[in-house]
């Protein structure tokens, strides 16, 4: 297995630069996982890893090893696609000989590799048959097969669940999962799913627009995103935001409703403009104080409620309940917070603002 | 969008469909749109197509179908009576015999080198190259020409006192006879009409070469495969529908084989390039006697044979589409 | 049914045609004579039926000038509906002989006839028929060589004297092109009507009795030189090379470009070669090369006919009787160029409006031609079914010539030709 690392990579499509200088490091043996909206450059970094692409600038080095100049097949790596890219007119098994056979492996080898991967994967029925002829699950399968018996030193994923549905796609999370504990491989997997990242990743990279915003592991981004943007990107349902000021103390006010008392205050000055962001099982219900509002809808999923509230200055929230609730729409209630808050600052990036250190 | 001259002139057109969909229902409309193109057919084609096999069983030179007495299958049995067929000199109707000859080696040169070029250009045309819509344009543009046209052009390129003498003399070199000598005339009729249709086969595998999806050169790249061999493995076992069609669609066309031809060396020097649809014209309208039974009984063997090959194209194209399908 | 359709749509169109016809006209009665032009003929013989309207006020004579493809390909229908011209000017002459009206009842003076077209009436009767008359020439062509006498002048040898053989032409052109640098010694148009002259000359009897021959000792000899001077370069495979199957190619542009020595073809060149070579080089006919039979060419042309289905044969009658006269014959001959059918005529030469002394030395090689003709090309050219004939003799020819056959299978394969088109034609 080998590790990764990327140093300043650069990307320019023309006059226009689409990844601005990324450093990287992945680690022998985790799974990282790319993640981020459309068009933040993901795939094209992923690319670049494999060799299918050439960063115009900064180097990507394997086991330390810069690999700029290598073509994609020397860089012992191996890539499963979008769409599998499985050759439609060979059967499974020749489509997993195929590149072993370009490396002019002894019969047996190939043979030996073919069938523990089939085991592996469960696809020993289907080695017959053509891509064709195969469910969507199973030529996943297959492609993550094709990628196995190459025995790569990292295994790179593009967004492979994508066309899955969505039953299909829960469990063939599980199984990545299962494989990466087994090969004990380096693995990079794009998506632009956060649940997929959270579920599997060692560390994720959230990226976008060619830069990475925070890297990881899942609950640190989870528990200290270091933006607005992370915030609202990892977990699900997403982070509800609030324009407020500073107090003094640590409390936060929004518009002309009560101050809010901010948990572990951040170091602001008093009257700063801020957003306020509070995931939605970390803000409650209360008879006084809080913020007013109204309840739009009520989702009653049996374990656990969600409650959206419109506020008295027309603010959207989401509140997230355990168990089931007797509140219906219509009624009139008031938020507060139960739990963590992040202020984040309203300058360029919207960094988190760090909590007060404690004396 | 209701009212304004369009709107008029669509309503006016429409009444008298809808009185007639009235009157026939709605399941017969569609004959009533195909009768105008059918009846062209019919007249045109189907009809003296039938009208062909009369003739062929028919002797005398009498035009009218009326006059002409019954001989059964005797123009076949003079067309075919050879004492060896592969010696032209033995057979009664020794020209037939040499335009088939004539035709047979033109189609098998002309088809591989055909579909050989065709091949190349399309694959060079399928990369990213400067200028790449104009090249694919200018490898098309023959095929929007007449035959006449292109056979002109062609003659006077290769005439005795034409550009490409004025080249060879230039360099020393004396007048080669390009279209008056058998060998080289044979080798120019190829090369002509490779050049004038080309660029239709080169279009249909072009887009056969782009139905192959890009990622799995992609994963052919990752897995390390030779250029040679990603050829061979890969692009021609996805092509391999589209190069049936094309290898068919050029038999056909090469075994009726006659504009070009015909007025690029008339079918000389003597009969070098005399090819079979040419021997069919000639006994049929060029001779003061019209042998007509004759020239019918030759145009339905071709047929014979173009049948086959339609046949074999229709199951090339079937197989296209099933392998399209699973993709 | 298509026949009895044409038929009615014809008769339909032809019935209309009076009815478009002004009043006044109906008072005469009218001939109309269908008439192609390949030069001036058309004016000249309106100028001429003038003069007939005026002594003749009964009738009228309307002359429907058409292409030549009319001619060709609408008036056999025309003919063969029943809806024909009273008449009309024909180049395939026993195509629809059938048809033809027999004037020799009709005519004033039938001995006049007799004598002087004695050698095309033949051409115009159908078969069976020895003795109607059913028209007239209006003129006669002949094959013949045509020099560039510029290049001989230029090489220094003198041009071979009126009874040269073919092979002293052979050798004498090929010594011209070789110190000129003239591309083509010989050049002979592409066609069996062109090579039968030359071959008659060589004794070729074409016939074996009453049935078609083609192949005998007189056509082997010159089909041979003929053969033999395509190997030598005495004649060039970019003429009878570049065409197949039994296309016609003429020579005329290389000619008028000076590239040929001498041209074989015929009188009909000479208006045309007026016109694009006028006197570029100093050209003109020369009298037909001589073999042992004959010096002879293949007469040609077209004739005037009448028919049946006139209903004023006796007007008919008249107008041909004033075409055919002496001195409307002779200034019709003299203004268009044409050689004459008249036997009289002939004997004492047509005074040419020819202006060029190139054109002048033409005529009168040609006329003289003329009146060497062999009367087996006469023969040969009335012959309903010479076209099998000719068409046998150029395709297996070349045949031999590109290397396809040696000569004594295109000799075999010429006899079998012509049988099959016989038969096919049904002929005996």
């Amino acid at each position: 297995m080998a590790n990764l690392s990327l140093r300043g990579i650069v990307r320019e499509f023309g006059p226009l630069r689409v990844i601005h200088g990324i450093d990287l490091d992945v680690a022998q043996g985790e799974f990282v996982v790319f993640v981020g909206p459309s068009g933040c450059g993901k795939s094209t970094l992923l690319r670049m890893i494999a060799g299918l692409d050439r960063p115009d600038g900064g180097d990507v080095l394997i086991d330390g090893v810069r690999v700029n100049e290598r073509r994609a097949a020397e860089r012992g790596l191996a890539m499963v696609f979008q769409s599998y890219a499985l050759y439609p007119h060979m059967t499974v098994r020749q489509n997993l000989a195929f590149g072993l056979e370009n490396q002019r492996m002894a019969q047996a080898e190939i043979d030996r590799r073919i069938g523990d991967a089939a085991r592996m994967l469960q696809i020993e029925h289907l080695l017959q048959r053509k891509p064709g002829q195969l469910s969507g699950g199973q030529r996943q399968r297959v492609a993550i097969g094709r990628t196995v018996t190459r025995e790569p030193g990292i295994f790179l994923f593009d967004e492979p669940l994508s066309n899955l549905d969505a039953e299909l796609r829960v469990q063939m999370r599980v199984e990545l999962s299962a494989l990466h504990k087994r090969l004990k491989a380096t693995m990079i997997y794009v998506t632009h799913d956060q649940t997929e990242a959270m579920t599997m990743a060692d560390r994720i990279v959230v990226l976008r627009g060619g830069r990475v915003e925070q890297a990881g592991s899942p609950l640190e981004l989870y528990n200290r995103p270091a933006n607005k943007f992370v915030a609202g990107f990892i977990g699900s349902p997403r982070m509800n935001f609030l324009d407020a000021v500073t107090r003094e103390g640590r409390n936060v006010v929004v518009d002309d409703m009560p101050p809010l008392a901010v948990p572990a205050a951040a170091e602001t000055s008093d009257g700063e403009p801020v957003t306020l962001g509070v995931r939605p099982e970390h803000l409650g219900f209360v008879e006084t104080a809080g913020l007013p509002g109204t309840v739009d809808i009520v989702e009653q999923m049996g374990g656990e409620s969600y409650v959206y509230v419109t506020l008295a200055n027309g603010a959207r929230l989401t509140v997230r309940r355990p168990g089931q609730t007797a509140l219906s729409t219509g009624d009139a209630v008031r938020i507060c917070i139960e739990g963590a808050a992040h202020l984040f600052s309203r300058a360029e990036g919207e960094p988190a603002i760090a909590p007060r250190v404690r004396a | 969008m209701s009212r304004g001259p369009a709107a008029l002139v669509s309503r006016a057109i429409d009444w008298p469909f809808e009185a007639l969909q009235r009157a026939l229902g709605a399941a017969r409309m569609p004959y009533v749109f195909v009768a105008p193109n059918l009846l062209v057919f019919g007249i045109f084609v189907a009809a003296p197509m039938i009208l062909n096999v009369w003739y062929a069983v028919t002797g005398g030179t009498q035009l009218m179908p009326g006059d002409r007495p019954f001989v059964g299958a005797a123009n076949f049995a003079e067309l075919l009576d050879c004492t060896n067929h592969f010696v032209v000199a033995t057979c009664k109707q020794d020209r037939f015999w040499r335009a088939v000859g004539n035709t047979a080696w033109f189609v098998v040169f002309q088809v591989v080198g055909l579909v050989l070029i065709s091949l190349v250009t399309a694959l060079i045309l399928n990369r990213r190259m400067p200028w790449r819509g104009f090249f694919r344009a200018v490898f098309f543009y023959p095929v929007l020409l007449s035959p006449v046209v292109v056979a002109l052009i062609w003659k006077w390129i290769l005439q005795p006192d034409g550009v490409l003498n004025a080249v060879v003399v230039a360099n020393g070199g004396t007048r080669i006879p390009f279209l008056l000598d058998p060998s080289w005339a044979f080798i120019w009729t190829i090369v002509v009409s490779i050049w004038a249709h080309m660029g239709f086969y080169t279009l249909i595998l072009l887009a056969g070469l782009q139905a192959i999806p890009s990622d799995l050169y992609e994963a052919a790249e990752m897995d390390g495969t030779a250029h040679v061999r990603v050829f061979w493995r890969i692009t021609m076992p996805l092509l391999m529908p589209n190069m049936m069609v094309v290898l068919v669609l050029a038999l056909i066309r090469a075994v009726q084989s006659f504009d070009e031809i015909f007025v690029l060396t008339g079918g000389g020097p003597g009969t070098a390039t005399q090819y079979i649809v040419q021997f069919i014209y000639e006994t049929a309208f060029a001779n003061q006697t019209h042998i007509l039974g004759l020239a019918a009984a030759a145009s339905m063997l071709v047929g014979g044979v173009l049948l086959v090959l339609t046949l074999l194209q229709l199951a090339a194209s079937a197989q296209a589409k099933r392998s399209e399908a699973k993709r | 049914m298509p026949m009895l359709f044409r038929r009615t749509l014809l008769a339909g169109i032809a019935a209309l045609l009076p009815a478009l016809m002004p009043l006044s006209a109906r008072a005469a009665t009218e001939v109309r004579i269908m008439w192609y032009s390949d030069g001036n003929e058309g004016e000249v013989a309106r100028d001429l039926l003038n003069r007939f309207e005026a002594a003749n006020p009964d009738v009228k004579v309307i002359l429907d000038n058409v292409p030549y493809k009319m001619i060709m390909e609408t008036l056999p229908q025309l003919v063969s509906s029943g809806q024909a011209p009273d008449m009309a000017r024909v180049t395939d002459l026993g195509g629809q002989a059938d048809a033809y009206l027999d004037i020799g009842p009709l005519v004033k003076d039938r001995a006049y006839w007799e004598k002087n077209y004695a050698t095309t009436l033949p051409w115009l009767r159908p078969a069976g028929n020895t003795t109607g008359i059913f028209g007239m020439m209006t003129g006669i062509t002949t094959t013949m060589p045509i020099v560039n006498e510029t290049l001989f002048q230029q090489a220094g040898i003198p041009l071979p004297g009126p009874k040269a053989t073919w092979q002293e032409w052979g050798v004498a052109t090929k010594a011209v092109a070789q110190k000129t640098g003239a591309a083509i010694p010989i050049a002979i148009d592409r066609s069996g009507h062109r090579v039968s002259g030359p071959a008659i000359s060589m004794g070729a009897k074409y016939f074996d009795g009453e049935n078609p021959a083609l192949v005998d000792d007189g056509l082997k000899t010159m089909t041979k030189l003929i053969y033999d001077w395509h190997r030598d370069g005495t004649m060039s495979k970019q003429i009878w090379g570049s065409v197949g199957g039994t296309a016609y190619r003429g020579a005329n542009e290389e000619f008028a470009n000076g590239q040929v020595v001498l041209y074989f073809s015929g009188v009909w060149q000479f208006p045309q070669f007026a016109k694009t070579i006028g006197d570029g080089f100093d050209w003109h006919g020369v009298p037909n090369p001589c073999g042992p039979a004959a010096c002879s060419g293949m007469p040609g042309g077209a004739a005037l006919v009448g028919y049946k289905s006139s209903k004023h044969p006796a007007e008919v009658a008249r107008v041909m009787d004033f075409m055919a006269s002496e001195p409307v014959m002779a200034e019709y001959l003299a203004r268009t160029l044409f050689l004459s059918a008249h036997a009289g005529i002939a004997s004492k030469g047509v005074n040419y409006d020819a202006k060029t002394p190139q054109l002048q030395k033409s005529l009168a090689a040609a006329q003289a031609n003329l009146l060497n003709l062999s009367p087996v090309a006469f023969r040969l050219q009335g012959y309903l079914r010479n076209r099998i004939m000719f068409n046998a003799l150029i395709v297996r020819l070349n045949q031999a010539i590109a290397g396809e056959m040696t000569l004594d299978e295109a000799w075999a394969r010429m006899t079998s030709d012509v049988a099959e088109g016989m038969k096919a034609a049904g002929v005996k």
